[in-house]
C-alpha cells in the first residue's frame, strides 16, 4: 500500500463547510396521487424552493449547483433562474451518488469555486412506472449475460450476497426484521414518511418473496419526491439562520467489479471509509447519536454495520437488536424511516433527515444528545460522512 | 420433427443476448458446447463479460480460449417478481445462480439437474448447454458429476 495517498489530507476539509437548508417534497401525500405529468425537474424546484427558505439565502446567492437524477443541470438551473453559475453538473441518479453530492460540493466551496452549492435531487419513479428490473435491451452486460437467466434488479444481486452472509456466518433474517419493523416505528413518528403503519414480525415473515430470501418488507419503497440540500462555508453558515451542521468528515472507497457484488459484503471498502472518519476526527463510534444508513434493501445495513467496525464481520445478525438500534438505543439506525418506511430518495433524505436530527429538530423522533451523526453508503463506490452540529 | 420440439423455439419469449462482433465467438463455442473466455496473450489473465482489451495490460492481443467449465455457486435466488415475460407461471419461483469459474471470473446462469433444496453455497458445478434457437445456446451449470 505504499503508494497510497496521503489521506490525512482530508483532515484539511474538516468543519471547513456545512449545509445551510435543507428541503424535501411531501412525500405521503404525493404518494398517494399519481400523476403522470409529474417531472422529476418539479419536485426538485419544490425541494429547493424549501431548502432555500430554511436556509434564509436568496436565490441569487446560489451559484453552485449539482443535479443527481434529473437527466441535466440545465434545465434545472433555467427553472430556478440560474442562469450563470460558477460551478454545475449533474451525477447519475444512483443512490450512492447522493454522498458524492455533498463531497463535490463541499470540495467546491472549500477550494473557492462556489460560496453556495445547491444539490438537488427529483424522482418521479413512481408516477412514471420504474420498475428497477426486467431491462433487456441494448447491448449492456445485465441484456447480455443476465436477462437471458432471469437475472435482474439491484434488489436480486443484494439477495445473492445475503444468501451468501447467512451460508458463511449463520445469519437468519431475524436481524433484517428488526431493521425493517425499526424503519417502520420510526417512520410512524415522521408526519412526512409515506409508509406509517407500525409492522410486526407476523408482518414481516408473511411478506411475499420478491428475489428470496429477500420479501417485500426488505424493499425500498419506489415514490415520487424531491430533495435539496444547500452547502456552502462553514464562516458563513455561522451568520445564517440554524446552527451549522458541519461536514465534520468524509471519505470513499470502492469495489467496482462486473457482477456488482463484493466477496466480503464491501468489508473493505467500507472499512477504508472508516479508518478515514475515525483515524482524522477526534470523532470515535461511541459519540454518535445516530447513524443514517443507506438502505436499498435491509441487508446493505448489515453489511455496512460490520464493515465500519460496529461489530465483527458475521456478527451483524446478533449485533441488530431492537434495544440497540431503536430511537433511544446506543446507535439509532435510520431515524426518520429510510427508505423502507420513509422515502426512496436514494440518500438523499437520510442527509436531510442527520441536519435536522443535528438541529434537534425531530420532535418526537428527536435521538437523545445529537451532536454527531453518521451517514454511510455501502455499495461499489461507497461513501460515509461524519456531520457535526457547531454550537458556536 | 414432433410439435413438441417446435413449440419452444416458436414460442421463446425470453430475453435473448444481442450477438456482437465481440461477442460471437462466446456464442459459437456454446453452440459447439465449449466455454470460452478471453484471455491475455501477454499476461494469460482471463476476464468475463467480454472486453475490448485485457483490463491488466490495456493491450487488445488477446484470444478466445476454452476454461474447464468448472465452478462453485457463490451464491444463488430464487425470483419471484415477474420483471420479464417468457417465464410461465408454473416456472416460478425460477432460480438464479451467480458461479464463480475455476478461472476466477464471475457469471449469473441457473442450475439444472438439481432441486432447490439440494442447493448451497459452495456446490461445485460444471457448465452444460442448453440450446434456445440456431444461433444461441445458453450455458448452465450443473452439479458436478463425481
Amino acid at each position: 500500500m505504499s503508494n497510497q495517498p496521503d489521506r490525512s489530507a482530508l483532515r484539511n476539509l474538516q468543519d471547513k463547510t456545512a449545509i445551510v437548508g435543507v428541503g424535501t417534497t411531501e412525500f405521503g401525500a404525493i404518494y398517494r396521487d399519481l400523476d403522470p405529468e409529474r417531472s422529476a425537474y418539479e419536485l426538485g424546484l419544490i425541494a429547493f424552493r424549501e431548502a432555500l427558505k430554511d436556509a434564509g439565502l436568496k436565490r441569487t446567492e446560489v451559484d453552485g449547483v449539482i443535479v443527481s437524477r434529473l437527466p441535466h443541470y440545465g434545465r434545472m438551473c433555467e427553472m430556478i433562474g440560474l442562469r450563470h453559475p460558477r460551478f454545475a453538473n449533474v451525477l447519475p441518479g444512483e443512490g450512492r451518488q447522493s454522498g458524492i453530492a455533498l463531497q463535490y460540493a463541499a470540495l467546491a466551496v472549500a477550494n473557492g469555486m462556489a460560496d453556495v452549492v445547491a444539490c438537488i435531487y427529483g424522482n418521479n419513479g413512481r408516477s412514471a412506472g420504474a420498475k428497477y428490473g426486467g431491462e433487456s435491451r441494448g447491448i449492456s452486460t445485465q441484456a447480455m449475460f443476465e436477462a437471458p437467466y432471469g437475472m435482474t434488479s439491484p434488489g436480486a444481486v443484494t439477495s445473492m450476497m445475503f444468501r451468501r452472509h447467512q451460508f458463511r456466518y449463520g445469519t437468519t433474517t431475524e436481524p433484517l426484521a428488526h431493521l425493517a419493523i425499526s424503519n417502520r416505528a420510526n417512520a410512524a413518528l415522521n408526519p412526512n414518511a409515506v409508509m406509517q403503519r407500525p409492522l410486526t414480525m407476523d408482518d414481516y415473515h408473511g411478506a411475499r418473496f420478491i428475489a428470496e430470501p429477500l420479501c417485500l418488507l426488505d424493499y425500498c419503497l419506489i415514490n415520487d419526491g424531491g430533495v435539496c440540500f444547500i452547502v456552502t462555508s462553514a464562516e458563513r453558515a455561522r451568520d445564517l439562520k440554524h446552527p451549522p451542521v458541519l461536514l465534520h468528515a468524509t471519505s470513499q472507497a470502492s469495489d467496482i467489479t462486473p457482477v456488482y457484488v463484493a466477496d466480503d459484503f464491501w468489508h473493505e471498502p467500507m472499512s477504508q471509509i472508516a479508518d478515514d472518519l475515525f483515524s482524522y476526527s477526534d470523532v470515535q463510534r461511541d459519540d454518535l447519536a445516530f447513524a443514517q444508513l443507506y438502505d436499498n434493501f435491509t441487508p446493505t445495513m448489515l453489511f455496512t454495520l460490520e464493515g465500519m467496525g460496529f461489530c465483527e464481520p458475521g456478527e451483524g445478525g446478533d449485533w441488530i437488536t431492537p434495544e440497540r438500534i431503536g430511537l433511544h438505543g446506543e446507535l439509532p439506525l435510520n431515524t426518520g424511516g429510510g427508505h423502507t418506511s420513509e422515502s426512496y430518495m436514494q440518500g438523499w433524505a437520510l442527509h436531510v433527515e442527520a441536519v435536522r436530527q443535528l438541529r434537534q429538530k425531530c420532535g418526537e423522533r428527536q435521538v437523545d444528545d445529537a451532536q454527531y451523526g453518521l451517514y454511510a453508503c455501502a455499495a461499489p463506490l461507497a461513501t460515509g460522512h461524519i456531520l457535526k452540529r457547531d454550537d458556536r | 420433427m414432433t410439435t413438441e420440439s417446435q413449440t419452444p423455439q416458436l414460442s421463446y419469449e425470453k430475453p435473448l443476448p444481442p450477438v456482437l462482433e465481440l461477442t460471437k465467438p462466446f456464442w459459437d463455442g456454446c453452440r459447439e458446447s465449449v466455454l470460452q473466455f478471453q484471455f491475455c496473450n501477454i499476461c494469460d489473465l482471463p476476464w468475463f463479460p467480454p472486453a475490448e482489451a485485457c483490463p491488466r495490460c490495456l493491450q487488445d492481443d488477446w484470444e478466445w480460449r476454452p476454461i474447464s467449465g468448472h465452478g462453485t455457486v457463490w451464491s444463488w435466488i430464487r425470483m419471484w417478481q415477474k420483471y420479464f415475460p417468457g417465464w410461465s407461471p408454473d416456472e416460478y419461483p425460477y432460480t438464479v445462480a451467480l458461479i464463480k469459474l475455476e478461472e476466477g471470473p464471475y457469471m449469473y446462469s441457473t442450475l439444472v439437474e438439481i432441486e432447490d433444496k439440494d442447493v448451497s453455497c459452495d456446490l461445485s458445478v460444471e457448465v452444460d448447454f442448453r440450446k434456445v434457437n440456431d444461433e444461441i445456446t445458453l450455458p448452465v451449470f450443473r452439479p458436478m458429476s463425481t
